[in-house]
């Protein structure tokens, strides 16, 4: 099955398609040079493929054939809202993920820790979408969570984990080989992160800059963990481990002092991330006025 | 006439015998499953005089994130299947021994390994099949850098054996299945490369675009 279809060239379509017999690809259509908006898309600070968008945009067969007095096309949607972050809190349902302590459920303490985290990022002007608000009777499948990530296209997706064992915060991202932005116009759906891998690395040194800053041990880790590898969006999971002190009993993953160093932290590490990948859009110069001709 | 208190004090031994007998019931049903799952039912293979060889075994260390590449004394089979099962049994008692960086419960822990030679592509290698124990699975530690760096370990011992496979995919029981233990994925192929790592630190200079 293909997903390439020159009608769709400008517009910014993302879609899922259904397995085949041919295939059992999902396919996400994104052509990463022609995903540019110059009002609220991220900006790079290379410019040149916002040039070659902007031409072929111009130079689309359906920009050249349209008649003069018909409707204007739809406005593109943006390839990432620089201010909105999707929050996954893992697990969920049935799946209650690693215990933690006796009374402490992983996706109890994920969800508490979304919870915390949301105003942290609304107060950094983010708007946060989360996967789940509470704890559904049934488990979010994976490409559920990836789909809802996907559909919104965030500037980060965060996945949010905590264990019962290691030391400090685990920053992970994506084990999946970076692939060029170019690749191609159809992705699969179990490597869709890989052109984003790189922004995603950033995105995860940012975040560990900032818990570093806050007196909190990282560790940068590359596994593969759903949804991750589903993802466009630049995209870490934040594992919450065990906080080792001074004394010989180490500060739990569902502690909420702990918690709030960590949330901290990533919030300041998010904004930062916005500020140096996605500056705001500068504004178009105003018309010259009272030229004389 | 028996006084009401001898009564009653009667009627609550009876009581807690009959509990006492429940809850020992339950315990016994509950360890006899538990023995049960820890049962490996796989037949062997006979045993034969096999030479021992020097093998690299990649060891995870929790503490640090890391994966060494040791060197090792094993005396492994000659067949192929078997070798790289014994070798990755091996593997994972290790972590079963009580000093273990990386520490995993004992118990059986493959079922099978299947070499796969992709002999359509020349210049592609095969693929590895490795089909863990359902306990193996059930009883790993939950979390994500746990997870994958049994994984790692894994891949990396193999790919030190078996240079000429390119890829290796996991199975638990025969059937795919999401993640090892919640949070490494097992329904993707992992390429066989040397895992050998060291977590790196937070950068300034990887931020830059």
């Amino acid at each position: 099955m293909s997903c390439e279809s020159k009608s769709f060239a400008p517009f910014l379509a993302v879609f899922l398609s259904r397995k085949t017999a041919f295939d059992d690809l999902r396919c996400v259509t994104a052509s990463r040079e022609l995903l540019y908006n110059p009002e609220n898309v991220i900006h790079q600070r290379n410019h040149l493929p916002a040039a070659v968008a902007a031409v072929l945009l111009t130079a689309s067969p359906l920009a050249s054939q349209a008649p003069p007095a018909a409707p204007s096309p739809p406005k593109p949607q943006p390839a990432l809202y620089r201010n909105l972050i999707v929050l996954d809190p893992a697990h969920g349902g049935r799946d209650k993920g690693a215990q933690l302590s006796a009374s402490a459920a992983e996706k109890d303490v994920t969800l508490a820790f979304a919870q915390r985290l949301r105003p942290a990022l609304v107060a950094q002007g983010f708007t946060v979408v989360s996967t789940r608000d509470s704890d559904p009777p049934d488990e979010l499948e994976t490409d559920q969570r990836a789909g809802m990530a996907n559909h919104n296209r965030p500037l980060a997706c965060i996945v949010l984990h905590a264990a019962p064992a290691g030391s400090g915060v685990h920053i992970v991202t994506s084990s999946l080989p970076a692939s060029g932005p170019s690749a191609g116009r159809a992705l699969t759906w179990n490597k869709a992160q890989a052109p984003a891998i790189a922004m995603s690395t950033r995105l995860a040194n940012e975040v560990g800059l900032a818990l570093d800053a806050a007196h909190l041990p990282v560790l940068m880790l590359r596994a593969s963990v759903p949804p991750l590898d589903n993802l466009i969006c630049p995209a870490i999971a934040v594992e919450l481990a065990p906080l080792e002190n001074t004394s010989k009993n180490a500060t739990s993953a569902a502690d909420t002092a702990y918690q709030q160093r960590a949330i901290n932290a990533i919030a300041a590490g998010v904004a930062s991330f916005r500020t140096h990948n996605a500056p705001p859009p500068t504004p178009a110069p105003a018309p010259r006025t009272g030229v004389a001709p | 006439m028996i006084p009401r208190y001898q009564r009653i004090l009667f009627w609550s031994l009876v009581g807690c015998i009959l509990l006492m007998g429940a809850f020992l019931l339950h315990g016994c049903r509950e360890a006899h499953k538990r023995l049960t799952a820890l049962n490996d039912a796989t037949p062997l293979a006979a045993p034969t005089t096999a030479a021992t060889e020097e093998v690299n075994l990649y060891l995870a260390s929790d503490a640090e994130a890391t994966i060494h590449s040791t060197r090792a004394q094993v005396a492994l089979p000659q067949d192929p299947s078997l070798k790289a099962r014994a070798l990755v049994e091996h593997l994972l008692a290790q972590y079963a021994l009580p000093d273990s960086t990386h520490p995993l419960q004992s118990g059986p822990s493959v079922d099978d390994i299947f070499l796969l030679a992709d002999r359509t592509h020349q210049n592609s290698g095969g693929r590895i099949t490795v089909n863990l124990h359902g306990s193996f699975a059930d009883t790993h530690p939950s979390g994500i850098e746990v997870e994958q760096l049994t994984l790692d370990s894994i891949i990396g011992t193999l790919h030190a054996a078996f240079p000429e496979f390119t890829e290796v995919r996991f199975l638990v029981d025969g059937q795919t299945r999401e993640t090892l233990a919640g949070h490494a994925s097992l329904d993707r192929t992992y390429p066989l490369i040397d895992t050998t790592a060291r977590p790196a630190a937070p950068s300034e200079a990887a931020t830059q675009p």
